[in-house]
């Protein structure tokens, strides 16, 4: 395998904003998730919880509701007034409708999605109707003092639950009229705090369900105005709850970080009496849980340290195995890293900004596991300004260094970098031609001659790059067929002939760059491509999905590899397939022409094809055992896979020349002591 | 006893007789007219005495009375300007040289009071009165105010307090996570022990001062 001289990565600032709302689709195959800086991710189940698609925020536009609603369109509203579609093919937020009641703290669709009801600032109650363009207003029921902050539809879409500060109260939509309002306070001399309705829920048997700001989930009976049952779960606020669609189980989401599983369950065995009872206490989260859903076979909770888990509920999962573990994601699925190998330069994409930092460099060399003094500092060249409120969708640094492309939702950004001895300057190029924004991914070839531009509808735009510092559009690239979906993922090839671009539907089309002529698509898979990458020798495809298999695609053959069909036949093994993150980056050793370098969250991993494939007996991890045992027993227990799980939790590893790899991690105590503050948690002897 | 007759007799300048027959010897015979001039100059010495001592308190009570009236003008606009202020507000003209340092006018005000001659205090009140608006509220148009900013301003403030408000029990990140540290059965030290920002200017004039030094070494050496 050989020796590597690692540059270890400490210094990306990455800290991702906390997570706001969560959305379940009706038939939970999909989730989107809002978070506090204004980015929309969706995550898709079924392909192994992958995060399939994000729109990035803006620095105006907050979302406190989502909602889903006429089937998959997505509708968010926040403090700002307004009520965003969100349009998933092309990725980008639409023209936002004013709510003209002040800002909108929740919102929520009917049963069958053709009306949403916002509860806004003022403490009004608006309804819209859903139209196949947008939405229209229809019309505001009852106002009355407090701001709404909290909404639920009644199953039978008759009644709205609405929960303000002190009270909540019930309005029947035909009429407009409030029919109750209940006082919500907490009956203690000392306490002289407000009770805050933080989440509301409309059982259909008539319950109305409130958690509020004193830890507490109540039940109460909405004709009758009076308390069935009250749970005290949390000493600090209950922030967020979420009930099942067969309406024996809630979530609540605390302040603490903790989330509580409350189930109605049966008083004695056989006995028709049913009771709400707190069954399962987890503690998954560091800071407050602000938003939580409910999807037929699992919890789902978000706190404001960024993580969203998921903990699939055991009675509820059909087959036990890999599907039944808990799933928690800190870390965005798609890369925020680019490298210039020759020039050794990263490039790092944060939400409103770059930066470009040069490596370091040592003149010593070690043994194995040593650490060497550096003679030159890591130094931090340039930091890119976007310019106006929105968020940067994808950035790029060509290998040379010397140019470097970003994209928001309105504009696209080129520059011209120039290295004078140590020091850089840049330039803006001034005339980049008009294509369509946004730009959902960028990749310079290899040659930094050409920039290819991700589009939407499927096309991938070829940009010639002129040296002064100009850009010319050369070439349009399309599928045959056409495609709704935006290209997200781009590899060209190391000989500038080749282009494979993924869409989100999953095809991957080969483009020929020769010629601007389509080559040919890859069989279509089930899943998700999450990282793809062409060997600069064989001109194969490699390409990684979400569910952690492994393909290797010959594109002059346009069929797929021996090697691939015969890691199809004997499987991969069971502790690969059984990996929480996805792998979003794939790249080769030019020395080495049968490796094939990986990485993924928790591990990096080097695939020599020309070693035999583990099977589900042999033990994956084995470099340490590797390295004690003598040379002749080693020969005998080689396998293919050779994983390092040393530098967690790994943003991006890459081969530069000379046998120097360099691994960005971001340790997470450093984002989370960089977020709000958590609540204290009292422990004896501290 | 003793010691008074030994200073009557030191006055009248005759000599002390020794102890041991005092007590059966008679009495001395002292002349009248001495013995009353004694005690008038003793009387006077301590008359002069006391005086001087409640002069000296008069004097510092009068001292520290000047102080606090003078404390006091410092603290209140010049009495002009009270005046002028209790009556009617007239006509604005400019007091362009008294303007341009009111604060400054207060302080010294109090000390030119005294010497102050009608010109001066008349300069000052102008320029006052235009700067006494300053500091306690600012005057801006609601049309250039965005309304829906406002709201949201708003909002986030509620959602502030409610969640990180006075009565919300939140505690230093870390606070929060060295308590594992703390509670494991071999402690280790604070997730922040050592916080990167203690000493930041001195570091980064270090670092500024080094690649100085390092740039006029090569110089030499070149």
């Amino acid at each position: 395998m050989g020796e590597f001289e690692v540059h270890r990565v400490r210094f990306f600032g990455l800290v991702p904003a906390g997570v706001r709302c969560l959305a379940c689709t009706p038939r939970g195959g999909r989730l989107a998730l809002a978070r506090t800086d204004g980015t929309v991710e969706i995550y898709n189940f079924a392909a192994n919880y992958f995060q399939e698609k994000v729109i990035p925020g803006h620095e105006v536009r907050s979302v406190e509701s989502l909602c889903w609603a006429a089937g998959e369109r997505l509708f968010g509203a926040g403090l700002s007034g307004d009520i965003t579609e969100y349009d998933l093919l092309g990725l980008r937020a639409e023209r936002p409708v004013d709510g003209c009641g002040g800002p909108i703290w929740s919102m929520a669709a009917n049963s069958s999605g053709t009306q949403l009801a916002i509860g806004c600032e003022d403490g009004s109650v608006k309804l819209f109707q859903v139209v196949p363009g947008g939405i229209q207003f229809e019309r505001n029921l009852d106002r009355r003092k407090g701001r709404i902050l909290c909404l639920s539809w009644h199953p039978s879409d008759t009644h709205i639950a609405a929960g303000s500060i002190d009270a909540l109260r019930v309005l029947d939509v035909s009429s407009g009229q409030t029919v109750q309002r209940i006082m919500v306070n907490y009956h203690v001399q000392k306490v002289k705090r407000e009770c805050v309705v933080w989440g509301i829920a409309f059982l259909s048997r008539g319950t109305v369900v409130t958690a509020d700001s004193f830890g507490r989930v109540q039940f109460w009976d909405w004709q009758r105005g009076t308390l069935s049952e009250s749970h005290t779960i949390s000493t600090s606020a209950a922030l967020s709850l979420a009930v099942s669609e067969e309406e024996n189980s809630i979530i609540v989401g605390t302040s603490t970080g903790a989330t509580y599983q409350l189930q109605l369950l049966p008083v004695k065995m056989g006995s028709q009496e049913t009771r709400w009872v707190r069954t399962k206490p987890f503690q998954h989260h560091t800071h407050d849980v602000r938003a939580v859903a409910h999807s037929p076979t699992a919890l789902i909770s978000g706190g404001l340290d960024a993580q969203l888990v998921i903990r699939p509920l055991m009675e509820k999962v059909q087959r036990k195995g890999y599907d039944a573990a808990l799933r928690k994601f800190t870390f965005p699925h798609r890369r925020l890293v680019s490298c210039a190998r020759k020039a050794r330069l990263l490039l790092f994409q944060f939400s409103q900004h770059l930066e470009l930092w040069r490596l370091g460099s040592t003149n010593e060399t070690g043994k194995d596991g040593e650490v060497l003094p550096l003679c030159r500092m890591p130094e931090h060249l340039v930091q890119l300004k976007s310019k106006g409120p929105e968020h940067i969708y994808c950035s790029c640094v060509s290998p040379c260094g010397s140019w470097v492309a970003y994209s928001t939702a309105s504009r696209f950004h080129l520059y011209r970098v120039q290295h004078e001895g140590d020091s850089v300057s840049v330039r803006k190029v001034p005339k980049v031609p008009k294509v369509l924004p946004p730009a959902y991914q960028l990749q310079f070839s290899s040659d930094s001659d050409s920039l290819f531009v991700a589009s939407a509808q499927g096309s991938v735009h070829v940009l010639q790059l002129l040296e002064p510092g100009g850009c010319k559009h050369l070439h349009t690239l399309r599928p045959p067929s056409g495609s709704p979906e935006a290209v997200y993922l781009l590899a060209p090839s190391a000989d500038g002939q080749w282009l494979a671009a993924v869409g989100g539907d999953w095809a991957i089309h080969i483009y020929n760059l020769k010629g601007f002529k389509h080559h040919c698509a890859v069989p279509t898979y089930s899943c998700a491509v999450t990282a793809l990458a062409i060997h600069p020798l064989t001109n194969n495809l490699v390409i990684a999905y979400s569910d952690q298999q492994l393909f290797e695609f010959s594109i002059p053959k346009k069929q797929y590899t021996a090697w691939s069909r015969m890691v199809q036949n004997c499987g991969l093994h069971k502790v690969w397939l059984e990996r929480d993150s996805p792998i979003t980056h794939i790249t080769f050793n030019p020395k080495s022409p049968s490796h094939i370098l990986l990485h993924d969250i928790y591990m990096f991993c080097i695939l020599d094809k020309s070693l035999p494939l583990p099977d589900n007996s042999a033990l994956l991890m084995n470099q340490s055992t590797l390295k004690q045992l003598p040379e002749t027993a080693r020969q005998r227990q080689l396998h293919a896979f050779k994983i390092c799980k040393k530098f967690q939790p790994l943003l991006f590893a890459d081969l530069l020349d000379n046998n120097c790899l360099v691994m960005v991690e971001r340790p997470i105590m450093d984002i989370k002591t960089q977020l709000p503050l958590p609540i204290q948690q009292k422990k004896f002897g501290t | 006893m003793a010691r008074r007759r030994q200073r009557v007799a030191a006055a009248l300048g005759t000599p002390v007789s020794s102890s041991e027959d005092e007590d059966e010897a008679a009495p001395e015979e002292v002349a009248f007219g001495v013995a009353k001039e004694a005690a008038e100059t003793e009387r006077k010495l301590a008359g002069e005495a006391a005086r001087r001592h409640r002069e000296l308190l008069k004097e510092k009570r009068r001292r520290r009375q000047e102080l606090f009236t003078e404390q006091k003008k410092r603290k209140l606009l010049p009495e002009a300007v009270l005046q002028e202020l209790a009556a009617a507000p007239p006509a604005r003209a400019d007091g362009q040289a008294a303007a341009a340092k009111p604060g400054k006018g207060c302080g010294a005000g109090a000390v030119k009071q005294k010497q102050g001659s009608a010109q001066r205090l008349v300069k000052k009140d102008k320029g006052r009165k235009g700067s006494r608006a300053k500091g306690n509220y600012a005057a801006v148009r609601l049309k250039d105010q965005n309304v829906t900013a406002l709201h949201q301003q708003l909002a986030k403030d509620f959602l502030n307090t409610q969640l990180y408000g006075p009565d919300t029990n939140r505690v230093q990140a870390n606070d929060f996570f060295s308590l594992e540290n703390k509670k494991n059965p071999v402690k280790k030290a604070a997730v922040q022990f050592v916080d990167k920002s203690w000493g930041e200017e001195k570091k980064e004039r270090a670092t500024r001062f080094k690649k100085r030094w390092l740039s006029t070494q090569m110089k030499t050496c070149l």
